[in-house]
């Protein structure tokens, strides 16, 4: 990845490993290399925007969920987070 | 080459790469200016001859390994490359680009002040060869030790 490159963070382990899929399967169901996943899982490359895309579908989840320019916070504690107090 | 040697090739980390790039770009020239230095004395010429042979040992072996590592991808022979090997094919076509243009002004520079401190240059088969096996080895190998140059450690298994 070129220094000039913003990173950008991802979840991708993460949602790997609770569907139980090794990188060589997920790399399978996109149609690229196995290293591309560990390469993107480790942040030394940024996927294309079709890339990501193909990747949310296939979890069907947000992009946003799986992808972020900043660092990305554990599942639990979005999910666990309390909500803001005016929405209480 | 056996699979097992591809697959240990393939999985070189990036330390031993560089190092084997180096040597690849920095053997030959060494070769040939040691060789042109021992014509000078009054060494027998089969033993220029295994000296020569044995200098161009080691950057033909980090040139073929680097090569090997690269070449699918460089020619495009592998069977699938996905955006990530695309992404760093151009990257290290560019860089091949910025690295020959180096060399050749440097090249350039060397000789314009070789030439300007009086001395001539003699362009005959002693001068012409060592430029021209250059050209055909490493013109079309420079991508291929480029992207063994950029490419990072690969992540593991998982």
């Amino acid at each position: 990845m070129p220094d000039s490159q913003r990173r950008v963070h991802n979840r991708l382990a993460v949602l790997r490993a609770e569907r139980g899929l090794s990188r060589k399967q997920l790399a399978d169901k996109l149609g690229i290399n196995y290293q591309t996943i560990g390469y993107i899982e480790r942040g030394d490359y940024n996927p294309s925007l079709e890339l990501a895309l193909t990747i949310a579908e296939l979890f069907r989840l947000p992009i946003e969920a799986i992808f972020s320019l900043t660092p990305m916070t554990p599942l639990s504690e979005e999910i666990f987070r309390e909500p803001p107090t005016e929405l209480r | 080459m056996s699979t097992t040697t591809t697959g240990r090739i393939e999985h070189l980390p990036r330390s031993r790469r560089r190092q084997l790039v180096a040597v690849a770009l920095a053997g030959y020239p060494v070769a040939v200016a040691v060789v042109a230095a021992l014509k000078h004395t009054s060494l027998n010429r089969w033993l220029i001859l295994v000296v020569l042979l044995l200098l161009l040992l080691p950057p033909l072996v980090a040139l073929t390994v680097s090569y090997r590592y690269a070449r699918g991808r460089i020619d495009g022979r592998r069977a699938r490359l996905d955006e990530r090997d695309l992404s760093l094919r151009q990257q290290a076509y560019a860089l091949s680009h910025r690295v020959l243009a180096v060399i050749l002004i440097a090249a350039t520079a060397v000789t314009e002040i070789y030439l300007t401190s009086g001395n001539t240059l003699r362009f005959d088969a002693n001068t012409f060869w060592p430029v021209a096996a250059w050209v055909i080895v490493y013109l079309p190998a420079l991508p291929s030790l480029m992207l063994a140059w950029i490419e990072t450690d690969q992540p593991a298994d998982a």
